[in-house]
């Protein structure tokens, strides 16, 4: 740490010894901005999901204002941008019901789905099977460059209905709120331009997965069998499955919906009508003529967007058992049930979006089923915790901020895996449904869980993409004030949901039963914003160690991954020469490593003689 | 009530470390478009050593801001508060002033008072801050003494304009997101909606139960509250408490009455001190000099004046909204329903004299001739841009769909007969007060049988089925 | 260092428990005792979850705590422990949690019958839905049938209509209609532990038995525009005698004239 050197470039600067293969001068505009290099397009990602992030989380931040001090002044938006001048700061109903709106669509399109499949497959995919690169490189820099037309598109959709308003249908865009333009009229145009975006996502997403699933078949070095896999391919591998079976359902039914809506953007009644029923009458516009049928989104809907739950999760799960394994010196505990449950997981997760619609009226029968499937989804989810923990029993536990967050990951989706139990249950999820409960129940699994993990990830893999270690002890300050502002703002959402305070009111207060839960309320929010705050640690350390963090060398933390054997950062081509397999991932502690005078073994190092390999997978 | 209130404070001054405000907002009434196209001096007064007061001012010095509401004793409005005289001064062990208060013709006093301000003697408009307060003997203890000398038998009043001040609360959180906070009908929701929300500053209520020169009664308001507007987006306060909505009733009466008031004092100034105006009268080389002289004149004489009785007129008519002269009390009850009843009523409704078909369509779709003719705005003398009805508030104001069974002003017999009777305010429905009563019933029960049969007697029929479909209430 | 990380872990969960533990008495649980017949078996079904849950909670939190105070006072240096895991263990925790998963299951099957399985419904309600509630954009309209009638699918002259306030008998299955004039809205009353949504197009009945006489909230818990907080209504419950009082007042002042009584303009 103590090493300071300035560095030239130190991402992407080509190595002395990469590439075997032709190596040519690149323009600055192809090495760093229409990348092909995996590397490359996966550090953008990166960087452009932290943006994201903030975005996001200032929405959060503003959605807990009014949620502590309802209709009081807000800070910024209310007076600087002069949005609610004559309202001194006082927001707007479809203000709020925008901004909530958009924090999940940015949260989950252009954080969380993006950091772990884009930002952290495209890094570690072809480092950790040993490829060169992607299978298919220029279809990886597209889906990068898809992915700013859903910014754009989503940008857009804050000012395309006028500053104060934009998409404000919630994230999940039920019909016909979302359909028809005169029943939400301050999403207008936004709405569509909404549509564009999760579109253009989906291209995006699309794109990556068919490429990993093609590069993880392919592309793996010698000896690097399925089951010598890293559980971070592994949990890449069955996301990319997941997405490229879902998506086109939710790719599908966005299209629906924008010709449903084709009147807010053409100057004509021409539109379809996927999901308008006959007679409906909304803002007093003409009775609407058509046979279609609203709940037909919500199943298309859920068909994706539950699977997509678990592509939210399932990298963070296998980035977690990596980095698991390597600070507890000790290997995966149960690698092939972690695979079978993430398979399951996966399998299991297309048979339950259902469980979203309880209350939607559908068919009970199916209700029934439903329930069944999503309390069985609890069980591979109940495996993977107690694999964790049984990694981390008797293990040589390094305490650097790496493991607390992969620790925090464990505690919190524990938390959040729990509380599902009583959503799965139709009878206790009709009251709980559409609460805080719920509220409380997705955001330990999508903060609480994913984002511990990529907080941990970010930190341990960040010396293979600079060639520099990030500040361990800004670290831990940054995950003991985000773990108690997260758990200091969800866990009470917990107790607003049985309190029975329903989701996305803009003044739950209104209500008599719910008055009480102010000041619990107002605790949250400043749980919200210490937390909020204490993002700008990551950032300031991610900024400073990028050019001031100590040097690192090829392995820094004693890992054994194939990624590992290559240099920090590797060059174009990745490795010195091409990598060959010896045994899985995980052999922290081995006998072969013993051999060695060390407690780890890179995949790469040939079982010194005389040692018995203990590449063992019966477990 | 979860956590203890010093937390509770606790919080709140964190909360008040990133803003500036914890609950309360600092927001601000506008001045309508037509009092800020009067030349500079006719809005903000000539300065000088004796500065004349303009328009923004005589405006501000009778109704305040949002953050300090005027009580203007002219207005009929509830302003809440109890009056009440100086029965005896003495001194407080601290040496502030301990004022015995005695209630106006002995009414009782009320259990809490925050300040007393002063309406007459020395202190007149001083207002004190009372720290110990005994509604028992009417001892009130202030926190400062008085710039002026008190007199026993001065008349003061304790928290004066509480009730605005608390319909203010209400009407920011529930209302003003659409009505705007000046009840301009232009908050930040309103232009989302259709139609759009009422603009209170023309004094007009359009669901009245008082005759067609009257203004809407506090009844007529607490109504709308508590039932909403169906068909509209003005949606039903049912379950705020009678006090709540006594608060807001009057602090909507004090916006409508600060609207009307602007409006009509503008229209004293505006035919001579427009900026149009000073154009064209500069345009006949007069010199901006003897104009600016001219309205100095006109300021400190005419204009204080007419304010005066403008405010007069006001409270005459605002006022007599709650008498039972200004109510519509048919003289006869409902003639019976009947398919001879009805039958009348279709007579009536087609007959030259009546003429309802000229708006409503020859079978009350809402579709008659004058739906697609274009109408001349009647202040611009332009044509409106689109064909239809408008209303004073130049939104386009289309005759109902009477199959509908949505009932904007209410369903009740009553309230079909005011709508004929009175007409619908501020639109293109005129009074039909000079048709007999019984044949306003006839129309009443041809009206109210439409949604479930085309023609009187053909019940069931299928020509009625889709437009009940739609039916909202 | 390390043990005061381990000792952070240990305390989150402790503070957890402890907050559920005095939440009842803070008022930060149910609004209140369910009112209905079904929100009792709903609660049941619900403390069930939550004890099992609980144990569960505890069990991973202290296996948590004790592996990383292990870990923490590990001496340094120390070889760990070289293990791929136990086929025991893995045969262990997968079949006994899957049990649990199957009777938390089994259990709720039959409330979710009693609650949606509309051949579940008892006959008398099911035949004489006494009210249609309509949701509109932000308030709930509701429809009587006429006094003497039954309700039907289409408005009938003479049916009574309020806003936002629904009464209805208690001791006695009811079922209203609901349906939705406009977007889609959701029918939640906290205390009757009742909630279904509106879907446009569709009438869906509803039904519950309220026990006890009282006002209870009822609100809308789907998303359905910028005034999705301000559907605020109440649900009246009231002997049957009360509730045809009502009617019969609700009528008279839905047919008010103006002439008769002038008196009763604030009762309907």
């Amino acid at each position: 740490m103590a090493t300071v050197t300035p560095s030239l470039g130190a991402h992407g600067h080509a190595d002395d010894h990469a590439h075997g293969h032709g190596h040519h001068e690149q323009s600055f505009l192809s090495k760093y901005v229409f990348s092909t290099d995996h590397k490359v397009i996966g550090i953008q990602f990166l960087v452009t999901t932290l943006l994201m992030l903030m975005v996001g989380g200032a929405l959060a931040l503003a959605v807990r204002w009014q949620l502590a001090f309802p209709w009081g002044s807000m800070p910024i938006v209310g007076k600087l941008f002069g949005l609610f001048q004559g309202e001194g700061g006082q927001i707007s109903p479809e203000f709020y019901t925008m901004l909530f709106t958009m924090h999940a669509s940015v949260m989950i399109f252009l954080v969380i789905i993006p950091v772990l499949a884009g930002a952290f497959g495209n890094f570690l995919i072809p480092l950790q099977i040993g490829a060169d690169d992607m299978a298919f490189p220029i279809l990886n820099m597209l889906s990068y460059w898809f992915m700013w037309p859903a910014i754009f598109c989503f940008g857009i959709s804050f000012v395309a209905g006028g500053a104060t308003a934009g998409p404000a249908n919630g994230w999940t865009s039920y019909p016909l709120l979302s359909d028809l333009a005169q029943a939400s009229p301050s999403s207008g145009a936004a709405q569509t331009w909404w549509l564009f975006g999760l579109t253009l996502v989906g291209v995006s997403s699309m794109m990556g997965s068919v490429n990993y699933m093609t590069t993880i078949i392919n592309m793996r070095a010698p000896g690097m069998t399925l089951f010598r896999m890293p559980l971070t391919i592994w949990s890449m591998f069955i996301t990319a499955i997941l997405q490229s079976f879902a998506l086109p359902v939710l790719t599908a039914a966005g299209f629906m919906l924008v010709f449903d809506r084709l009147g807010s953007l053409l100057p004509t009644d021409i539109h379809s009508v996927f999901f308008i029923p006959a007679g409906i009458v909304v803002n007093n516009a003409a009775p609407t003529v058509g046979g279609g049928q609203p709940l037909l989104w919500q199943h298309l809907f859920w068909f994706y967007s539950h699977p997509a739950v678990y592509i939210m999760l399932l990298p963070a799960m296998g980035m977690v058992s990596d980095m698991l394994a390597c600070m507890c010196r000790k290997p995966v505990f149960g690698y092939k049930p972690m695979v079978y449950s993430m398979a399951a997981i996966a399998g299991l997760g297309f048979i339950v979006w259902g469980h979203h619609m309880f209350t939607s009226g559908m068919n009970p029968a199916l209700g029934m089923t439903f329930m069944t499937s999503t309390m069985m989804i609890a069980l591979p989810s109940a495996i993977k915790v107690f694999n964790w923990i049984g990694t981390i029993w008797d293990g040589n536990l390094r305490f650097n901020a790496v493991f607390l967050n992969c620790a925090g990951f464990v505690a919190m989706f524990v938390v959040g895996g729990l509380s599902g139990i009583f959503m799965a249950a139709v009878p206790v999820d009709i009251y709980f449904h559409d609460t805080y409960f719920i509220v409380a129940h997705f955001h330990y699994v999508l903060f609480g869980a994913t984002l511990f993990g990529v907080f941990a990830a970010i930190q341990f893999w960040f010396p293979k993409m600079f060639g520099r270690l990030m500040n361990d002890s800004v670290q831990k300050w940054h995950f003991a004030l985000t773990f108690i502002g997260f758990n200091g703002t969800f866990f009470p959402m917990h107790l607003l949901g049985i309190a029975g305070m329903p989701r996305r009111y803009a003044d739950p207060y209104l209500h008599g039963y719910l008055e009480h839960l102010l000041p619990m309320n107002q605790f949250m929010t400043i749980s919200a914003i210490l937390m909020g705050f204490a993002q700008f640690l990551l950032l300031g350390n991610f900024a400073y160690s990028f050019f001031y963090g100590a040097k690192a060398g090829r392995n820094p933390w004693g890992a054994n991954g194939l990624e590992w054997s290559a240099p920090s950062p590797p060059g174009h081509g990745n490795f010195d020469e091409p990598p060959v397999c010896y045994r899985g991932p995980y052999e922290y502690s081995s006998p072969e490593a013993e051999a060695l005078g060390q407690d780890f073994i890179l995949q790469t190092t040939p079982t010194p003689p005389g040692v018995k390999k203990s590449d063992a997978h019966g477990h | 009530m979860s956590l203890t209130p010093s937390w509770n404070k606790i919080l709140c001054g964190m909360a008040l470390a990133f803003a500036s405000g914890c609950s309360d907002t600092d927001s601000s009434f506008v001045y309508s478009d037509r009092t800020l196209s009067l030349m500079p001096e006719a809005q903000d007064g000539i300065k000088g050593e004796t500065p004349i007061a303009g328009v923004k001012a005589l405006i501000d010095e009778r109704f305040g801001d949002p953050q300090n509401l005027k009580a203007w004793m002219k207005l009929p409005v509830d302003f809440g508060g109890a009056n009440t005289t100086v029965a005896k001064i003495a001194k407080s062990a601290e040496g502030t002033p301990a004022l015995t208060l005695a209630g106006e013709d002995g009414s009782e006093l009320p259990a809490k008072a925050v300040f007393v301000e002063f309406l007459s003697g020395a202190c007149e408009g001083e207002i004190a801050e009372i720290t110990e307060w005994d509604a028992e003997t009417g001892v009130a203890v202030l926190s400062d003494s008085l710039t002026g000398k008190l007199a026993e038998g001065d008349l003061c009043s304790i928290d004066r304009a509480q009730v605005l001040k608390s319909g203010r609360g209400l009407y920011m959180r529930h209302c003003s997101h659409c009505h705007g906070t000046s009840g301009d009908g232009q908050g930040p929701t309103a232009e989302y909606l259709n139609p759009r929300p009422r603009d209170y500053r023309h004094g007009v209520f359009k669901f009245t139960s008082t005759n067609d020169m009257s203004k809407v009664s506090r009844d007529d308001l607490k109504r709308i509250l508590k039932y909403g507007i169906p068909g509209t987006y003005m949606p039903s306060f049912l379950l705020l408490e009678e006090g709540e909505l006594h608060a807001i009733v009057e602090y909507v009466r004090f916006l409508s009455l600060r609207g009307e008031y602007e409006r009509k004092l503008v229209n004293e100034v505006s035919g001579d001190y427009s900026i149009t105006a000073l154009e064209s009268r500069v345009g006949q080389s007069e010199s901006r000099e003897s104009i600016v002289a001219e309205l100095k004149e006109f300021l400190s004489a005419d204009l204080a004046e007419a304010a005066n009785s403008i405010g007069d007129d006001l409270a005459e008519q605002w006022g007599g909204a709650d008498t039972d002269e200004a109510r519509i009390i048919p003289s006869v009850p409902r003639v019976e329903d009947s398919v001879e009843s009805r039958r009348r009523g279709r007579e009536l409704y087609l007959s030259k004299t009546l003429n309802c078909a000229d708006c409503h369509g020859m079978d009350g779709a809402g579709n008659g001739p004058q739906t697609i003719a274009f109408e001349k705005n009647p202040i611009t003398n332009d044509l409106y841009n689109e064909p239809g009805l408008h209303d004073v508030w130049d939104n386009l104001n289309q005759p109902r769909n009477l199959h509908t069974g949505i009932y904007r002003g209410g369903r009740r017999p009553i309230d079909l007969f005011c709508r004929i009777h009175a007409g619908i305010k501020g639109s293109r429905m005129p009074s039909f007060k000079n048709t007999p009563h019984e044949d306003i019933w006839h129309l009443v029960n041809y009206i109210l049988s439409l949604p479930y049969e085309s023609e009187p007697g053909a019940t069931g029929t299928e020509a009625a089925a889709p437009a009940a479909a739609e039916v909202a209430q | 260092m390390k043990k005061f990380w381990a000792l952070f872990f240990i305390f989150w969960p402790i503070v957890a428990l402890y907050v559920c533990f005095v939440a009842p008495s803070r008022g930060w649980w149910f609004p209140s005792e369910p009112m209905s017949t079904l929100g009792h078996q709903i609660d049941g079904l619900f403390y069930l979850i939550l004890f099992i849950v609980t144990l569960t909670f505890i069990g991973t939190q202290i296996a948590m705590g004790y592996v990383l105070w292990k870990g923490a006072t590990k001496t340094p240096g120390a070889k760990a422990m070289f293990s791929h895991g136990s086929h025991k263990l893995e045969i262990i925790w997968t079949i006994v949690p899957s049990f649990i998963l199957v009777f938390i299951s089994l259990t709720q099957l039959e409330v979710l019958a009693n609650i949606r399985v509309i051949s579940n419904f008892p006959e008398e309600a099911r035949n004489a839905p006494i009210a249609e509630v309509t949701a509109r954009q932000f308030e709930w309209r509701i429809r009587y049938p006429k006094p003497g009638t039954t309700l039907a699918t289409e408005p009938q002259p003479g049916d009574l209509y309020f806003v936002n306030e629904l009464h209805v008998p208690t001791n006695q299955l009811v079922m209203i209609n609901l349906r939705t004039q406009d977007v889609q809205h959701a029918f939640f009353s906290p205390q009757l532990r009742v909630k279904q949504d509106a879907v446009p197009g569709l009438v869906i009945p509803v039904w519950f038995e309220v026990e006890k006489a009282g006002t209870y909230d009822l609100v809308c818990a789907e998303l359905c525009g910028w005034g999705h907080y301000k559907m605020k209504a109440r649900i009246v419950a009231e002997s049957t005698r009360e509730v045809q009082q009502y009617i019969a007042d609700l009528e008279n002042a839905q047919n008010e004239d103006g002439v008769a009584d002038d008196t009763s303009d604030d009762s309907e």
